[in-house]
């Protein structure tokens, strides 16, 4: 009887190897991935990092905030302090130091928005952005110059020479208009709004209905 | 007979395995450039090791300086005893083997660029991929009549106080208000003549 069910399981002894092979190799899939090899490789991060693509600059991002784009989020890597000081509108706060914290990521790891970094210049957002790339999160960009260049820019923008091409005097206005939408003023800009001021409440339209005159009635 | 053929249908099935497994380790490449710090332990290193250098420092037997400008710039001027590996070459075999050659000798890396935020990247990058033996220094290269001058860079200080700058405007611009200041033009009151109304002429 025994000798009989040892028979039996022998005959079937091919196939219990190749299942138990088949079983370690399953086991290869759910091995752990390496901890330090976590993202993507080095090569293509290096790649990444020297295009200047993943720059923005000053000007695009005034522009994107005065038409009040939706498609993009600001990320001050500042510490809180000088984040409370002064910080473009409408940013969010993620001091370096936290960047990789589990509260910070549902920022960093999406793909609806672009993911603008900024610090005083961009050295520290520069590091935010390598390390965030590394992880393979997408649509990364960086203010180019910081807050240093918004200042020095868009905030206070320095007036062109007069033997300037045009093109620097447009570009100067602009950036003073942004400037004002920013919440500069300059003297010169307190007359129009003097005139402004001074100038009659729009004409209200109203507008009268004129009685149709109606063929006199009556009579006879 | 029939044993033998299952015999034979083994010895296949393992020279087979066998041979798999030998293309398979022969053709396997190493990946090159395996990061040595993962992301949380980089962050944690950056902020709380001092991987900054001054100009002061940097004259010192132990310590390899490194141009990570382009060949160019390099040529055009560059420090004294300073070695060009361009951040775009910084994962080259070659270059990766004279890093590793300084770095197993116990010689502090030391990266320049134009400025601090040019040898930044290939900062970041060397020292993920293991060079603990890194530094950055602190300095802005520029050129003053074709001499190369070299001056001490603050990295990430404010370059003006925006908010106080903000504010300022604004209460120069409310002084002159003050002075502009004009009479408000009388409001015109227009007054609407309501039309009488009249009793429906006519009729009997």
């Amino acid at each position: 009887m025994d000798k009989k069910k040892i028979a039996r399981v022998t005959s079937f002894r091919y196939q219990i190897l190749a299942m138990i092979f088949i079983v370690l190799a399953g086991g290869l899939v759910l091995l752990p991935k390496y901890q330090k090899h976590e993202g993507i490789k080095s090569e293509v991060l290096l790649s990444n990092a020297i295009s200047p693509e993943r720059y923005i600059s000053t000007d695009q991002i005034a522009n994107k905030i005065i038409n009040q784009e939706p498609s993009f989020i600001l990320i001050d890597v500042r510490d809180k302090e000088s984040f409370k000081k002064y910080s473009l509108p409408n940013a969010i706060n993620i001091p370096l130091a936290k960047l990789l914290n589990e509260e910070s990521l549902p920022y960093l790891n999406q793909s609806q928005f672009d993911v603008v970094f900024f610090s005083n210049d961009n050295f520290y957002a520069d590091q935010a952005w390598v390390l965030c790339r590394r992880l393979g999160f997408k649509n990364l960009r960086v203010l180019n110059g910081g807050l240093n260049k918004w200042f020095t820019t868009i905030i206070n923008p320095e007036m062109p020479n007069e033997d300037m091409p045009k093109e620097a005097f447009a570009l100067y206005s602009t950036r003073k208009a942004s400037s004002m939408y920013f919440g500069v003023e300059y003297p010169d800009q307190v007359m129009t709004e003097d005139l402004n001021v001074n100038k009659p409440a729009p004409k209200q339209v109203i507008t009268v209905q004129k009685k149709k005159k109606k063929p006199v009635e009556g009579g006879c | 007979m029939k044993e033998l053929e299952k015999v034979k249908r083994i010895s296949i099935a393992t020279t087979l395995f066998i041979l798999a497994i030998l293309i398979g380790v022969l053709t396997f490449e190493r990946p090159k450039n395996i990061y040595a710090n993962n992301t949380k332990n980089t962050l944690e290193n950056l902020i709380s090791k001092d991987y900054l250098i001054s100009l002061n420092e940097i004259d010192n037997p132990q310590v390899e300086l490194i141009d990570v400008r382009s060949e160019y710039e390099y040529d055009k001027g560059h420090l004294v005893n300073a070695l060009n590996i361009s951040s775009a070459g910084i994962l080259n075999e070659e270059n990766q083997s004279i890093l590793n050659e300084f770095k197993e000798s116990n010689k502090t890396i030391v990266l320049y660029g134009k400025d601090p935020q040019e040898a930044n990247i290939p900062f970041m990058m060397l020292y993920q991929l293991g060079f603990d033996n890194i530094k950055l220094l602190a300095a802005e290269i520029n050129y003053l009549q074709n001499k190369l001058v070299t001056n001490q860079s603050n990295i990430e200080k404010p370059a003006g106080d925006i908010k106080a700058f903000i504010n300022e405007s604004q209460k120069n611009s409310k002084v002159t208000i003050t002075e502009q200041k004009v009479e408000p033009a009388p409001k015109k009151v227009i007054t609407v003549q309501k039309k009488k109304k009249k009793p429906v002429e006519g009729g009997c």
